[in-house]
């Protein structure tokens, strides 16, 4: 199903920006958040997986029943590196990318959620072990 | 120790009237911060010392060693890229416009991926604010579009808004009506006296719709825009213009869908249609403690706010080409100093791909994203907790950030000035 997804920050994002290692903040990033008549047509439940998809790639991420917070047709994410796996770079010319409004394709999927460790190794990058 | 009317240097609400409580080179306590300032001011997950990436993991350098390799890392480059900057202080952030015009870098900070459009729409039309403390005590109408102040700058309604006293209101909580436009009902939402929801990406087309009702030219607009009643809209008309004075607040959700900057505008030119029957005024919701600081600072030493690029020799402004996201995105840089910032949390993945294959210098208290792409992390000491120094608040006022712990990190300013002394010397200046 199509959607449109929004990126923001929540609260607990927030207070994890200078722990982003913790298990708390993979965990938050890592939701979609979805409207349950949503939830209902695309067969899954709170705590399911589903595959983000966008023109860069996708993600899967772990669903969050919103209840009626999130309209039908739109998900929301907190911002992180899960969402921006897949946001597209082109800025139209201004610097800002496109973090909100945009069009997805999410299915239900049996596939685990990457943890960041491979997230980062994917793009290239070494996890730092904090000691 | 105790110390009273400390800053809290998380969001740009820079709340000034922290009781933080510090004890054996740590904070214990902290008074009147909401939860992202009270995580702040007890985080304990700092950096020890400047860390080197090698081939089978990482080793722990000195700070002369991180500044040689840093030097090294900077001026072998052709076209490096300064990123960052709004987690400091201004006194490192004019370091940094140095340093940049010294490599013939391009500086850039994270407004661009945050308010940088609202600041191409007010080069555009100009920018009718005011400082809180106006909104404060005066304002009888506050409406926050695309933005959840509930969630990103927690005390935002209770020091300057909605629960906050003011002076030329008896009863403040009663007397301010609370507009919330947004695309999903956020908790700002329902706290607020009118919810208006609409559909993603109609910001624009329902200010256009208000401003032509603003002028008295209702007939024009449809009985509904972008998901918004024609009938809704002209309550949210009729309470606007029988305010006092009306504050507006924007957030990201104008700069992040499509029409960036033109969201920004048609939402001043709004205010100025507006400011023809009351007093009205817009001030962008800024992020970091500091961006606004790090806008500054640019300004003054370059004549640009953001998205400088110096290889010319002089400033050369242009936003689209010259922020970070494009020139990563282009691979076009062939190093990267990250101050204060985390871009690999925050960039999409093409921009993180090519800093994974570029030298890169972080400097940065935490351990963040960023750390596992770069080749060196140099940790300093944190700004408003462990260094001083001058940031602005989201109104454009500067106040001093206090010291409440004695450390042995260096401050930005310290690490900063001992890179570009030495810059100086190898390029004979």
């Amino acid at each position: 199903m199509r959607f449109i997804l929004n990126t923001g920050r929540t609260i607990v994002q927030g207070c994890h920006v200078e722990d982003k290692y913790s298990e708390t903040y993979a965990g938050e990033v890592s939701t979609c958040r979805m409207n349950l008549l949503d939830m209902l047509e695309l067969g899954v439940e709170e705590g399911e997986y589903v595959s983000v998809t966008c023109g860069s790639g996708s993600v899967v991420l772990k669903v969050v029943a919103a209840g009626e917070a999130i309209p039908c047709g739109s998900v929301f994410v907190p911002y992180g590196p899960y969402i921006n796996h897949i946001m597209p770079e082109d800025t139209h010319s201004t610097g800002m990318p496109d973090f909100k409004s945009v069009v997805v394709v999410i299915t239900p999927t049996t596939e685990p959620r990457k943890t960041l460790q491979d997230l980062i190794e994917d793009l290239g990058g070494r996890m730092y072990e904090i000691r | 120790m105790k110390f009273d009317d400390v800053l809290c240097p998380f969001c740009g609400c820079l709340c000034d009237d922290i009781t933080v409580t510090a004890e054996g080179g740590r904070v214990t306590g902290v008074d009147n911060t909401c939860l992202l300032g009270t995580s702040k001011f007890l985080g304990d997950n700092r950096l020890k010392n400047p860390i080197m990436r090698t081939d089978d993991g990482w080793k722990d350098v000195t700070y002369d060693e991180a500044i040689a390799s840093t030097l090294d890392a900077l001026l072998e480059a052709d076209r490096p890229l300064l990123y960052g900057w709004s987690g400091t202080h201004g006194e490192a952030q004019c370091i940094g416009v140095h340093m940049a015009e010294l490599l013939g870098a391009v500086i850039d900070n994270t407004s661009s991926v945050c308010h940088g459009p609202s600041i191409l729409a007010i080069q555009e039309v100009g920018h009718p604010g005011c400082t809180l403390g106006q909104v404060k005590n005066r304002a009888d109408v506050i409406i926050y579009w695309g933005c959840n102040p509930t969630e990103a700058h927690p005390r935002h309604m209770s020091r300057y808004t909605t629960y906050a006293d003011g002076y030329f209101l008896d009863n403040a909580f009663r007397d301010r009506t609370v507009i919330v436009v947004d695309v999903r009902r956020t908790e700002t939402a329902e706290l607020a006296d009118v919810f208006v929801e609409i559909k993603p990406g109609g910001d624009y087309a329902v200010l256009s719709a208000l401003r032509a009702m603003v002028r008295g030219r209702d007939e024009m607009i449809p009985d509904s825009i972008a998901g918004v009643s024609k009938e809704q809209l002209r309550h949210i008309v009729e309470i606007c213009k029988n305010a006092k004075f009306c504050a507006v607040f924007f957030g990201v959700g104008l700069t992040m869908t499509r029409g960036k900057y033109k969201n920004v505008r048609n939402a001043i030119e709004l205010v100025d249609e507006l400011s023809r029957h009351t007093k009205a005024t817009i001030t962008p919701m800024r992020g970091h403690f500091n961006v606004y600081g790090s806008n500054e600072v640019n300004t003054w030493m370059s004549g640009y706010p953001y998205a400088i690029d110096f290889c010319r020799g002089i400033a050369f402004y242009n936003p689209g080409e010259t922020t970070a996201v494009d020139i990563l995105a282009r691979k076009e840089c062939d190093a990267a100093l990250i101050v204060a910032s985390d871009p690999a949390a925050h960039l999409p993945s093409k921009c993180i791909r090519h800093l994974a294959n570029i030298p890169v210098v972080q400097i940065d208290p935490y351990p963040n994203m960023t750390t596992a792409f770069c080749n060196l992390q140099i940790p300093v000491a944190v700004s408003g907790i462990d260094a001083e120094g001058t940031a602005y608040r989201m109104d454009g006022v500067p106040i001093r950030l206090r010291k409440v712990l004695e450390t042995e990190y260096p401050t930005d300013t310290m690490l900063l000035g001992r890179i570009y002394e030495a810059m100086m010397e190898v390029r004979g200046r």
